[in-house]
């Protein structure tokens, strides 16, 4: 293989390699502000100059292709100053005005003024002044004074997005970035400009001015919008999630996320009307209930039905855990078969990029983790029509607003005689229900999802319940919640008292006289991949950040 | 000394079709035609014609770096975006001598395998557009240019020429901006490599030569490339139009044999300084070009060699004259802000470099600078020399830190030792660190 010299050390390439590419495989960061792996070469900033043996002039390692023996120096008298000087002239003009600046803490503007500049300025003009809070659309606001003019933003919209909505006006220490006449930045991607743009220039409507980045916390998970199931990291600060950033996965969404998945997801975890505690019907109206109570309940009515007239509905919404505890639960303690999902498909509503047609997160893994009819047993469509036909009596239906899919499924659900529902959120589908179980939502618990190429994929817990134990689930803490314990912010703030779907049912079979020894979501999964083919040889650990992709020959079987 | 004009002859009326072709006008392109590619690029090599727009390149060796593979198309752009100040050489070629332009080009594209050319002219030149169209339609119309080529010239070789007017970006004359241009794209310089011969106006092979240096490959054809390398400088041999400006009597375009000496073409040939005044700054080619000291200008050549050993620049050999009255202070103000204009704002130490120098050379104009700014003027200057996109950068950087170097006693002599002045911008220009690095020479 091929190598060159960086900084004395030997860096491996291959052929057609940039220099600041071959650095960067092996883990060393040449500075950059324009470059981005993932977008064309522009080598705008100079601000990874650096100085090769036998060049006269110092190249830009974002575009000087690497070639064998060519020793490269970042930190030689020239380079060095060719990047404090680069330093200086991008802070002549800049605001610094980092104490409101959402960026801060996050900001290459800054880290490199920290690491590459000289810590003095000798400008003492009047700096130019451009155009601050101007919207580009929806959901990005622009600060003209804090761009730094890298153009990551426009070539993220030509090259990514597909759509030429952002360019350069204007021009010298004028220029500046703006939509074109009469349009605005609304591709539904737009947000993830705010993600690559280096300095505060370009934030999130929907997140400025909201928190300090050092004071959330960030937790490596899965967003739930559609079947894609991009990487993203979660931020929470006082137990509530502030924003969704994604997170590299080449295999799933790259450095993206849609806007849809980054704003309209985990809002329902922050929301007014989640449920909170076991809730019982009493004369027409939800009321709130003890968790013994309920359970009693429960097994008391579900008892007083024929397995026949009992039907169980997963979701594609819950883990792959919980619906293997649910599958296994209805048919080994109820001993039923009627067992199926509904499917929350919009045709055409995906696109080439990430988008995803299947809105739910985890379609694969609940029929993978066996939530299907048994034989002879009735499939979603047939359920619902019995129901109509009140063959049948009783629903458990987990995680699943199944009134919001169709407005004649209210019709069809008010006929039961028994109708459980595990919800995170009051909705139109538990205001018909008997019994709702508060469901903790998926960024409350463990467990993992399928996305639609087959790839299973981690969550992992960010905001805290009633019950749940920070420094056993793994949660991340943020700068406020240095110990982790009652007396930090965290702590005291509103928490939630919901239980994941696996650890209801262990519950509720338990009390039916099954043993259910379940304490963690990772020890079910132990035990799929003891039972299910594809999960063979597999365990959290394995899983990991990134996920792990299933044997596609024999998922091709399996229909989604 | 040779006093032959190779661009310019004084032939009138030289602009109209029929009096060019008395001339012997469209001979060399049949001539080319009787000869390979290989065999122009040869004698264009051997001729020792170098470039006119500036940097004075070889054009022979410059259209040797054309693939010679067939699989792409191939194009040819003429730079008339002439726009630098000081140079206003071009014009007058496309007024009167056009078609000499025409034939250069049609030979150009044939020897570099061109089957388009692009003549891109400055925006502001409506009147040579005009007239260099006029050129252009009279030469389609009788078959000197296009598919009727072909049977004109008895060769199975045809190519058009298509005027591209400019929109008023100096930047526009950088090869890469101007292909950019071209295309539609915003005049943003781009990053070599790749160069334009290997990817250029659409990803495709181009050569981008000036509209003096495509000018001189008619008469190099028909006369030999013996003949061209034997008038002036052997090393930059041939005629160059020297646009004099300035405080000179008779200021104009002046086609002269390279080498000749600049103060035969200040004091003979532009009439000398008005009122007899002494000389006291030079720049010979172009604004972007390093100044002169007048004091210094005895027995400096104009060519490209001669040039250099005198510390400057042949650039586009256009000169401008400065009496003893003028204050270098406010020109060197009026070029920075040039400059400054210009910049594309694409690549940080131009865009933000340019309006720092600005800035800081119209405090010194107030008479608000100190010593430290002279200083700093020089620092900015070599922080933006080298570390850009483009050339533009040098062009900019040049002037400020040859002027000083050169004139340093007349900006001291405008500037106090030290001077307070209101800090806008407290926080961060008052911040020091405990230990800053020791600044680097440049």
């Amino acid at each position: 293989m091929p190598h060159f010299i960086l900084d004395g050390k030997e860096i491996q390439f291959i052929q057609g390699q940039t220099i600041i590419e071959a650095a960067a495989k092996v883990g060393i960061d040449i500075p950059h502000f324009c470059w981005h792996p993932s977008l064309t070469v522009s080598g705008n900033c100079r601000v990874c100059l650096v100085e090769i043996e036998k060049m006269p002039k110092l190249a830009i390692a974002c575009s000087t292709l690497a070639s064998d023996g060519m020793v490269v120096n970042t930190n030689s008298v020239k380079a060095l100053s060719a990047r404090n000087a680069v330093m200086e002239f991008l802070l002549i003009n800049h605001p610094l005005d980092c104490p409101i600046c959402d960026e801060a803490g996050e900001c290459k503007l800054q880290d490199y003024a920290f690491d590459h500049s000289v810590g003095e300025s000798r400008f003492v003009e009047n700096k130019v002044h451009k155009e601050k809070r101007v919207s580009l659309g929806t959901h990005v606001m622009f600060d003209g004074e804090r761009c730094i003019s890298c153009s990551r933003c426009i070539r993220f919209c030509d090259e990514i997005a597909g759509v030429n909505e952002l360019t350069f006006i204007n021009r010298g220490d004028k220029v500046t970035i703006d939509t074109f006449p009469g349009k605005e930045l609304s591709n539904p991607y737009s947000l993830c400009v705010t993600d690559i743009c280096p300095v505060g220039a370009l934030t999130s409507k929907d997140f400025r001015f909201k928190s300090r980045v050092w004071d959330m916390s960030s937790t490596k998970t899965i967003c739930s919008g559609c079947s894609r199931g991009c990487n993203v990291e979660m931020w929470v600060r006082n137990n509530e999630i502030l924003r969704l950033t994604p997170r590299y996965n080449e295999e799933v969404n790259s450095y993206w996320m849609c806007d849809e998945g980054r704003l309209n997801t985990f809002k329902s975890v922050n929301a007014d009307i989640r449920v909170n505690g076991p809730h019982i019907k009493r004369d027409g109206t939800l009321v709130k209930a003890g968790w013994d109570e309920v359970f009693a309940l429960a097994t008391s009515e579900l008892k007083s039905y024929n397995k026949s007239e009992i039907a169980v509905l997963g979701s594609a919404f819950a883990t792959c855990e919980e619906n293997f505890v649910l599958a296994k639960f209805a048919k080994s303690v109820l001993g039923i078969k009627n067992i199926d999902f509904a499917k929350h498909e919009k045709p055409n509503s995906g696109d080439d990029i990430l988008i995803r047609d299947d809105k739910s997160p985890n379609s694969f893994g609940a029929e993978l983790a066996g939530i299907h009819p048994l034989k002879d047993g009735l499939n979603f469509q047939n359920i619902m029509r019995a129901i109509d036909e009140k063959k049948i009596k009783a629903l458990y239906l987990v995680e699943d607003d199944l009134v919001s899919l169709d407005e004649d499924y209210k019709k069809i659900l008010s006929k039961l005689e028994l109708f459980i529902v595990h919800s995170s959120n009051f909705n139109s589908t538990t205001e018909l229900a008997d019994i709702v179980f508060p469901a903790a939502t998926y960024a409350e618990k463990n467990g993992t999802w399928i996305n639609f190429q087959g790839r299973i994929q981690k969550l992992l817990p960010a905001v805290m319940t009633v019950e749940m134990d920070r420094s056993l689930d793994g949660m991340a803490m943020s700068r406020l919640d240095k110990f982790g314990t009652e007396f930090d912010r965290w702590g005291k703030s509103k928490k939630m008292n919901a239980r994941p779907i696996w650890k209801i049912i262990t519950s509720l079979a338990n009390a039916l006289g099954t043993k259910y020894k379940y304490q963690t979501s990772e020890e079910i999964f132990d035990e799929m991949s003891k039972t299910i083919d594809l999960f063979k040889g597999l365990d959290y650990q394995r899983v990991g950040e990134l996920g792990v992709k299933l044997n596609v020959t024999t998922l091709a079987k399996v229909k989604v | 000394m040779t006093m032959e004009k190779i661009v310019l002859p004084d032939i009138e009326n030289l602009h109209q079709l029929d009096v060019y072709l008395k001339n012997g006008g469209y001979s060399a392109a049949q001539k080319a035609f009787s000869l390979t590619s290989d065999e122009i690029i040869d004698q264009v090599k051997k001729s020792g014609l170098r470039g006119r727009g500036g940097a004075a390149f070889s054009a022979g060796i410059k259209w040797s770096f054309m693939p010679k593979s067939n699989d792409k198309p191939k194009y040819l752009c003429i730079n008339g975006d002439e726009s630098e100040p000081g140079s206003f050489k071009d014009r007058q070629v496309f007024e009167f001598n056009p078609h000499q332009l025409i034939e250069g080009t049609i030979i150009s594209c044939f020897a570099i395998g061109a089957k388009v050319s692009y003549v891109y002219i400055r925006g502001e030149y409506h009147k040579w557009i005009k007239l260099f169209q006029k050129a252009l339609d009279d030469a389609y119309a009788n078959n000197f240019v296009g598919e009727g080529m072909k049977q004109k010239f008895g060769t199975d070789f045809s190519c058009d020429i298509y005027i591209h007017k400019g929109a008023g970006a100096y930047i526009c004359g950088e090869e890469t901006s101007l292909m950019n241009s071209i295309e539609g794209k915003r005049g943003y310089p781009r990053i070599k490599p790749p160069f334009p011969a290997q990817s250029g106006l659409w990803g495709n092979p181009t050569t981008i030569n000036n509209v003096e240096t495509i000018t001189n490959i008619p008469p190099i054809i028909n006369k030999g490339w013996e003949w061209f390398a034997s008038i002036g400088e052997p090393k930059h041999p041939g005629t160059i139009l020297f646009g004099i400006s300035g405080h000179v009597n008779k200021p104009g375009v002046y086609e002269l044999p390279s080498g000749t000496l600049l103060t035969e073409l200040i004091f003979n040939y532009a009439g000398g300084v008005p009122g007899n005044k002494k000389v006291k700054c030079v720049i010979p080619g172009g604004s972007s070009m390093p100044p002169l000291r007048g004091d210094q200008i005895e027995g400096i050549k104009m060519d490209a060699e001669s040039l250099k050993i005198a510390g400057s620049a042949i650039g586009t050999g256009g000169v401008i004259v400065m009496d003893e009255d003028t204050d270098l202070v406010k020109v060197l103000a009026r070029i920075a802000k040039f400059y400054y204009h210009e910049s594309c704002g694409q690549c940080t130490p131009c865009r933000e470099g340019t309006g720092w120098m600005l800035k800081l050379l119209n405090r010194i104009v107030r008479g608000e600078g100190s010593k430290k700014d002279v200083d700093l003027l020089i620092s900015v200057a070599n922080n933006i020399d080298g570390n850009t996109v483009c050339a533009l950068g040098e062009a900019a950087a040049w002037p400020v830190k040859f002027m000083i170097q050169r004139f340093r006693d007349e900006f001291d002599a405008r500037v106090k030792d030290e001077i307070m002045i209101p800090v806008l911008n407290k926080v961060h220009s008052m911040r020091k660190t405990a230990n800053p690095l020791s600044p680097v020479q440049n």
